[in-house]
């Protein structure tokens, strides 16, 4: 049987859903942890808002809030109804989506999203403070890494799936991409080869962000360097929140639907030059042209491939 | 009478629009009253619409566009040769029963005041065509056709987009005024007295041949049922039975059923950018 | 069986004091308290339960319920006042010739009025000849102009059809509904079937029960067999849904899933050159047969009601241009009215020149004079409803109503009598049904399911609900009722 074109979609952005809320989660933690260990005064509240920022959060918040604390930055990020990219905003997108497409899922996967949705309800934000509010983050994570293992181990590997892991990998792109262009500055090389304090509060950010500070020390075996940090989470195809690491994987999901369909389409070619910009490039290239530079246009390029899956899928 | 006929309409259906869809009933069919020499319509998608026979044996077209442009242009010509019947349409094959035609509507349910006096009139066999000539002579008592414009001095009394149902207040508030009504409320208040009445009515579209001082016009009229001759026209607006200067397009239960253009997404009244019906 | 909740006693004991509080007919239970045939296995097995196996097959049910009862809980808008409809552990037994005799007057019901549906919309002979007043028909809302003349496929018009029966004696049944529109429930005859053979595995290897689970398949046979007739070969089905906000979206995933037919929502469905295309991933694909539930006003904007967002623009036109099959049609509720459900059995006799299997409830029409006083006097007695209303709203049961209940409804007969129906009450069936105390008699009825298609297919058994309050006879979900699972017995 035929997929429907609004199948596709759901599915697609069902995984980038579940992957968003998870960004957030890590993001929140991220800010948090580091609020606690903030030596200055003011400290806690300045990253917080460098957090607010990676997540492109900082203007919403802004308009809404006086104050950047724990409690007004996990209730923004976590409860707010009106925050599109909240964890509660992208668990009820991933369940609406998944409903809609109920009989194209499994059992487990649609438990998964269903009972955390479910569960995710229950909850109280007034309660979410302290050792709590790291509890409902962990539980994020877990349930996006549920989603997932239900995702690869139930799933017929038709269109759907192939639909469904494109979302994520396209949203987990886009996350660790402007994660590191709104940081882009710590990582730029500079004369001093020592990052001071700051530096590495910000380089831990990123490498947090993207579970990625132990992990680091295992490729690497060098303290943290900014050259190392950017090489690792673009160009790595062995880290999974690499952009190389998604594009790799979105590729493969693409082959996978042009077996199916027995055609090629124009989102080949768009996800074709986005990993153009990857392979066989290396950090000082990079730098060279301009890391921002780079990163923006990865972006843009990234999201062309969202518009011409959209467009070749009949997507609506 | 042989009539050339050159619709011009134009449907603003709005801009950006992914797909639009259009009903059409603008084609008209041969029968005892007419004879359909050519007839033609253009407009975008035609080529590839479905016909079919509707409810009421109407010829129907379904159009559709993809990313059409914001106003659709749709254009109706053709040649007709009309008889006349003395308005008597007859039996035509295939059309559904009369007794569909005993169903009121919200548009015809008419005020009492129509049908009232013959309530008890005789309505059966050779009584019937006599009656429905004194609806017909009744209507037009009680209503003035608007569309003769130099009929003017009481115009700014009631409006023009009040209904016959509604025209009835001025009356009981005494206004000596007949209230002004457009064709198709004409056509409602016969169809609706004559079904209060037990008798068959149904609503007609088409186009009326110009003549004298009265332009031509995408009219509307009814026809009543008689058990001996079938269908009659009457047409309450001008009184009298159509001849050769009426071409029937189409039939229904009322205005809402039978219009010539049905659109997704909805419109107005498409305007009429010409309009010519001409005596050959 | 007794009121202590101690599931084993003295047979007869027990029967007695089951029976006390029951005057109507017991399906299991003959007034002398000796079991009926169709229940000796059953009433065994019973007697074997060790003391508290019942109700912890009771607490089972509620448990594996809630499991699957999140796919029933989940789906409405307002999640939270949502409930589960309450399943009863003991199922309800018919035996085959008692199925045999039902399932021919249901057939005879089902053709009967699916001729009464072609001819009101051609040559309306039934009114010519008097047998149904013509205005009853022409001026009835349900009735749809626009299907005038229209050939469906095959000539049906209700494929799908819920029939409403109770049963109040041993050969006794009465018809209360045909529901020939969009009858729903069927997923909750499968899903109690499933429950079923999970919670009581030995009591279906003690008989030969019919099985249910064919239904998805012969519903797809029979939607197959109504394509188009101009369609060459496998036809593509689909299943035309409002979207997951409607309360049944769970039984229009369910049956598209089961029957592996696209679940479709409106915008996944355009019309183009008079044919039906569905979008998906690889271009327009030609649907043929559309099993709708989406109601008659909202499936064609262009037709119907111009601000309907559900349904899909041109779809009647491609009905009517012969190039996709509507499941059930349009104007189908014509058949249905509660006014016209008095003329049933004129209608079988004038199509089928036979005389009703199943009885029609006597009905008082209240725009009679002489039969409203009648009513208005004897209300106490009688069972008032809506003749556009469902669901148990809008309805008086004379017996179990206060006097404020009964002058409230005097009013509104006499204010619109053309808006009420009345019957006289019915002493609906009773079943065991397991309660708190244990098990007691608690009023039922059925609701078989039928296919029309290349043939007629009656699914064994049905949806039987049960009004789980003491003495009740209503039995709508809404108004608290349950289901039980219904078994038919083979030979």
């Amino acid at each position: 049987m035929r997929m429907l074109g609004r199948t596709a979609a759901n599915l697609f952005w069902l995984s980038r859903y579940v992957e968003r809320a998870e960004n957030m989660a890590r993001l929140l933690e991220v800010g948090y942890r580091m609020s606690l260990t903030a030596r200055r005064e003011g400290g806690a509240s300045e990253h917080l808002v460098s957090m607010l920022q990676a997540a492109e959060m900082d203007e919403a918040f802004n308009a809404k809030h006086e104050v950047a604390d724990v409690a007004t930055v996990s209730h923004f990020m976590l409860f707010d109804e009106e925050n599109p990219s909240s964890v509660r905003s992208c668990l009820l997108a991933a369940r609406t989506n998944a409903r809609s497409v109920r009989t194209a899922l499994t059992r487990d996967v649609w438990e998964t999203i269903n009972a955390a949705w479910l569960e995710f309800s229950q909850i109280r934000p007034r309660d979410v403070t302290g050792a709590r509010l790291q509890d409902v983050l962990q539980w994020v994570k877990q349930v996006s890494n549920q989603f997932r293992g239900a995702m690869t181990g139930t799933v017929l590997r038709g269109d759907g799936y192939m639909f469904s892991t494109i979302g994520g990998y396209v949203e987990r792109a886009d996350n660790t991409a402007r994660i590191l262009d709104m940081k882009y500055y710590v990582l730029l090389p500079r004369a001093t080869l020592v990052g001071g304090d700051v530096d590495i509060q910000q380089w831990t950010l990123i490498l947090r962000a993207a579970s990625a500070h132990r992990s680091y020390r295992h490729v690497y075996h060098d303290r943290y360097k900014a050259a190392n940090i950017a090489d690792y989470l673009i160009l790595r195809p062995e880290m999974p929140r690499s952009l190389r690491f998604c594009m790799i994987h979105i590729n493969r999901s693409l082959d996978g639907l042009s077996e199916i369909y027995g055609t090629r389409q124009d989102c080949h070619l768009a996800a074709e030059e986005v990993t153009a910009m990857l392979v066989g490039n290396t950090m000082e290239r990079i730098f060279q042209h301009g890391l921002h530079e780079f990163l923006t246009e990865f972006i843009a390029r990234n999201n062309r491939v969202t518009e011409t899956l959209s467009d070749s899928y009949n997507f609506y | 009478m042989k009539i050339e006929i050159r619709h011009h309409l134009r449907v603003a259906i709005g801009p950006d629009l992914t797909r639009a869809i259009e009903h059409l009933l603008l084609t008209p069919q041969s029968g005892t009253t007419q004879t359909v020499d050519a007839w033609s319509i253009e407009m975008p998608g035609f080529a590839e619409a479905a016909r079919f026979k509707d409810a009421y044996g109407n010829v129907a077209h379904l159009v559709c566009q993809t990313h059409p442009e914001p106003e659709l242009s749709v254009l109706v010509a053709g040649s007709v040769e009309t008889h006349d019947t003395h308005g008597v349409v007859g039996k035509p094959d295939g059309a559904p029963v009369p007794t569909l035609y005993k169903r009121q509507t919200a548009l015809t349910r008419s005020p009492v005041t129509v049908h009232g006096k013959f309530r008890h009139a005789e309505r059966s066999g050779q009584a019937r065509i006599p009656l429905l000539h004194q609806i017909m002579e009744r209507v037009g008592e009680l209503y003035r056709f608007g569309l003769a414009e130099d009929d003017a001095p009481e115009a700014e009394g009631p409006s023009q987009s009040q209904t016959m149902g509604t025209m009835t207040q001025s009356q009981t508030m005494g206004t000596p005024a007949r209230p002004e009504g457009k064709a198709e409320d004409f056509a409602h208040a016969f169809i609706g007295a004559a079904r209060a009445l037990d008798i068959p009515a149904r609503f007609v579209t088409g186009y009326l041949a110009a003549e004298d001082d009265r332009p031509a016009v995408f009219h509307a009229w009814a026809e009543a049922w008689d058990d001996a001759l079938g269908w009659i026209g009457f047409d309450a607006a001008l009184g009298l039975c159509p001849a050769e200067r009426h071409v029937r397009v189409a039939v229904g239960l009322d205005a809402a059923t039978c219009p010539p253009i049905r659109t997704v997404p909805a419109t107005g009244a498409p305007e009429v950018l010409a309009l010519s019906v001409t005596p050959a | 069986m007794c009121s202590n909740g101690n599931a084993v006693g003295s047979a007869a004991n027990a029967a007695q004091e089951y029976m006390s509080d029951s005057a109507p007919f017991d399906e299991m239970y003959n007034a002398d308290g000796s079991v009926r045939d169709p229940y000796l296995e059953l009433d065994a097995w019973l007697k074997e339960q060790p003391a508290q196996a019942l109700k912890l097959m009771s607490a089972d049910a509620e448990g594996l319920f809630r499991r699957l009862g999140i796919t029933f809980a989940v789906y409405g808008s307002n999640e939270s006042t949502e409930r589960l409809i309450p399943f009863d552990i003991i199922p309800r037994i018919i035996s085959a010739a008692e199925w045999r005799r039902l399932s021919k007057g249901i057939e005879q019901r089902v053709r009967a009025l699916n001729a009464f549906l072609h001819d009101i919309y051609h040559r309306q002979e039934i009114l010519k000849a008097g047998r149904v007043p013509e205005a009853l028909i022409l001026q009835n809302s349900a009735f749809c102009p626009e299907m005038m003349g229209l050939d469906p496929a095959k000539g049906i018009y209700s494929h799908i059809i819920g029939v409403d029966i109770v049963r109040v004696g041993p050969n006794d049944f009465y018809v209360l509904e045909d529901n020939v529109r969009t009858p729903s429930g069927v997923s909750y005859m499968l899903e109690n079937r499933e429950a079923m053979l999970h919670l009581a595995p030995d009591l279906f290897q003690r008989h030969k029960v019919a099985p249910v689970e064919t239904y998805a398949e012969n519903l797809r046979r029979t939607l197959e067999s109504v394509a188009p007739e101009n369609r060459q070969g496998a036809p593509t089905i689909a299943v035309l849904t409002p979207g997951i906000y409607n309360s049944a979206y769970f039984e229009h995933s369910f049956l598209a899933d089961q029957m592996g037919a696209q679940l479709c929502e409106g915008p996944d469905l355009f019309v183009e050159g008079g044919k039906v295309y569905m979008r998906t991933t690889t271009g327009p694909e030609r649907v043929d047969v559309i099993y709708r539930r989406i109601d008659d006003d909202f499936i064609d904007p262009l037709t119907f009601r111009p601000d309907s967002l559900l349904g899909v623009p041109g779809l009647f036109d491609a009905y009517r241009a012969g190039n996709v099959t509507l499941v059930n049609a349009p104007g189908t509720g014509i058949a249905d009215d509660k006014a016209v459900y008095t003329y049933v059995p004129e209608i079988i006799e004038f199509y089928l020149g036979e005389k009703p299997l199943l009885n029609n409830v006597p009905t008082y029409n209240c725009t009679d004079e002489e039969q409203r006083n009648y009513v208005l006097a004897n209300i106490e007695e009688l069972v008032v409803k809506e003749v556009h209303g469902s669901g148990g709203y809008g309805m008086l049961v004379g017996p179990t109503s206060t006097k404020a209940m009964r002058e409230e409804f005097k009013r509104r007969i006499l204010a619109r009598p053309d808006n009420y129906i009345v019957q006289p009450t019915l002493a609906l069936s009773t079943c065991p049904t397991s309660v708190k105390a244990g098990i007691a008699p608690r009023h039922v009825d059925l609701r078989p399911y039928v296919l029309v298609g290349d043939k007629i297919r009656i699914t064994p058994g049905g949806l039987t609900r049960v009004a789980l309050k003491k003495g009740s006879l209503v039995v709508n979900s809404s108004q608290g009722g349950g289901t039980k699972d219904t078994w038919v017995l083979e030979e």
